[in-house]
């Protein structure tokens, strides 16, 4: 098997062993879940979209190891058309599905320890780069969903790892074996975890000597003895259990997030791509969260869909005519394609690192990132100033269902006589669901703290910009040198 | 004739490209044209691209054989000559059912 259709991969999550839990109870059927199923359908249309020929061009690669049709999901870029196309499938996939479809993280893990595996080697004479190869096939060729795991629960801040009063705050070796290592901790925030067969741990932060038991990469399957999940809570959460469609605003998808605890769990050798090499954690952290700051691309899509909502709002309200109105959607279209500008600009000022994996733009993957912690608010902004105070002050869809009172909705809710109620009821549920709703997690404070909080950015810009230039510039035409 | 169907990746397409395709397939209903989204055995490969970036990956694919449609309003052209292709390649003027993807 090299590619899995969507019911394979639903199968597929379906033999594996979690321990999951969720309001303070062991889910037992993880798959069919209400609250969780639609983050997995999500996950399963990344499969989906790879077998429909009018998005193969940008779901699927070819394998630098192999030569066989991928998912791009497991490829290693080889140019900078592939990180295009990894900006492009993002915008794609968040338009689809209007939400967080969590597969881009492992596959930002994976390139990252592409390069950083391969540096390793060549500095210390190790033997992880063929290692990591011999996995990245296996995932290949299985089609694995990946959960690249960075962020540790960090304990007290002001700290580094091996001064936490409580040591397992970050991930790290309780001990060493023969065959493998024995590693305590946790990994907060893990979008989608439990939609993935495979955790790919990284460090979360740039260590020196003294945290070289923290300094550590490995893969697990993501059913390993000793792995637990507890699924974090999501605004209007437990509307999925309902039944009623109406007010989820998305019917077909999510996302999910869920604090991964690794209970003294065994990794065998083979699955582990970096140890104690304290001095690679910096470079493995950047790579990562330059890759992963591109795949913000997907916040392009899903501002698509909000835009989309928007003007559908202002036609069913009655109201699209209205200049200020026509303005707002321009403004928001302006910010949505600014972003799509940063995640295509980083991708083609892309260049090729000595593993051969390329790598994008640092400084623009962290200008593009930097602008999703602010554009998609004020996006929101705008589409809840045109949908109108409704949206959050509707009654539920059973107010709609019921005798007594689902003529009065349809009365008075009724706006475009040409709009049946429940529509322009839809429409607003799903501006509601983006903005301060389930996806308002991945749309909202997602854009702001993940892959990186909006100063892990601004510290890298200052890093990576070149101030010198710009004076000599300046300098130069207004004759001080 | 085979013709070949390769779209672009549709990340952000400026019109239907399914729909183009099957308004194409409809046009030469009944000629001997077949389509495929094998593109390797294909007489002609319609590339349909999304906009006008038209990105779709074409490399392997000979030159002279690919037909690009950026716009919908490109399609009449199209069918034209893949109509008159049909026509060099079956001159007794017979029409078998179109097929394929």
């Amino acid at each position: 098997m090299t590619m899995m259709t969507a019911q394979q991969y639903e199968e597929s999550l379906r033999h594996l062993n979690l321990e999951v839990y969720m309001f303070g109870k062991r889910v037992e059927n993880v798959v069919d879940d209400p609250v969780i199923r639609p983050s997995m359908k999500a996950v399963a249309k990344t499969y989906e979209l790879a077998h429909r020929p009018e998005y193969e061009d940008i779901m699927t690669a070819t394998s630098h190891i192999t030569g066989r049709r991928i998912n791009r999901f497991t490829h290693i870029h080889q140019s900078t058309e592939d990180l295009v196309k990894k900006s492009k499938m993002g915008r794609l996939l968040g338009r689809e599905t209007g939400c967080c479809f969590q597969r881009c993280v492992g596959m930002d893990a994976l390139n990252a320890l592409s390069i950083v595996t391969f540096n390793m080697d060549k500095k210390y004479g190790t033997e992880y780069y063929p290692r990591f190869l011999e996995y990245l096939q296996y995932v290949q060729e299985n089609d694995l969903t990946c959960d690249g795991a960075m962020t540790d629960p960090k304990g007290d801040r002001g700290l580094p790892p091996h001064k936490q009063p409580d040591p397992d705050q970050y991930v790290h070796v309780v001990e060493e074996r023969a065959d493998g290592i024995v590693v305590r901790g946790a990994k907060a925030h893990q979008t989608g975890a439990v939609n993935s067969h495979e955790i790919i741990v990284m460090p979360t932060l740039s260590m020196r000597e003294e945290d070289m038991d923290y300094a550590i990469s490995f893969a697990l399957p993501s059913d390993a003895e000793g792995i637990l999940y507890i699924m974090g809570r999501q605004s209007c959460d437990t509307r999925k259990m309902e039944g009623d469609t109406i007010d989820t605003g998305n019917l077909l998808f999510g996302g999910h997030e869920a604090l991964v605890i690794l209970d003294d769990v065994f990794v065998p050798w083979d699955r582990v791509f970096m140890y104690k090499e304290y001095d690679f954690t910096g470079e493995l952290v950047e790579r990562f969260a330059a890759y992963h700051r591109q795949s913000y691309a997907c916040k392009v899509g899903v501002g698509d869909v909000l835009i989309g909502a928007a003007q559908t709002a202002a036609e069913y309200n009655g109201i699209e005519r209205a200049s200020h109105i026509k303005d707002k959607i321009v403004e928001m279209n302006h910010l949505n394609e600014t972003l799509y500008c940063g995640c295509i600009a980083c991708a083609a000022e892309g260049k090729r690192e000595p593993s051969g994996t390329y790598n994008v733009n640092t400084l623009l993957a962290n200008v593009h990132k930097h602008n999703v912690t602010r554009f998609p608010y004020e996006i929101s902004r705008l589409a809840q100033d045109i949908a109108g105070g409704l949206m959050v002050t509707m009654p539920s869809a059973q107010d709609l269902r019921s005798p007594e009172t689902g003529k009065w909705m349809k009365k008075y809710f009724k706006a475009n006589p040409d709009v049946p109620t429940e529509h322009r009821m839809r429409i607003l549920r799903l501006i509601e669901n983006i903005t301060l709703g389930t996806a308002a997690v991945g749309y909202l404070t997602e854009s702001m703290h993940g892959a990186g909080s909006p100063q892990a950015q601004r510290i890298m810009i200052s890093r990576r910009v070149n101030l010198q230039e710009k004076q000599r510039a300046a300098k130069k035409l207004c004759g001080i040198e | 004739l085979r013709i070949g169907i390769k779209y672009c990746g549709g990340c952000n397409p400026e019109y239907d490209r399914v729909a183009l395709v099957r308004h194409i397939k409809e046009k030469l209903k009944g000629s001997a044209a077949s389509f495929s989204y094998d593109t390797r055995e294909a007489d002609l490969v319609v590339a349909v691209q999304g906009c006008g970036t038209a990105c779709a990956d074409l490399s392997g694919l000979d030159p002279q054989k690919i037909r690009i449609l950026t716009d919908p309003e490109q399609a009449q052209k199209l069918v034209q000559e893949i109509s008159r292709l049909v026509d060099e390649d079956n001159p007794e003027g017979e029409r078998p059912e179109a097929q394929g993807a």
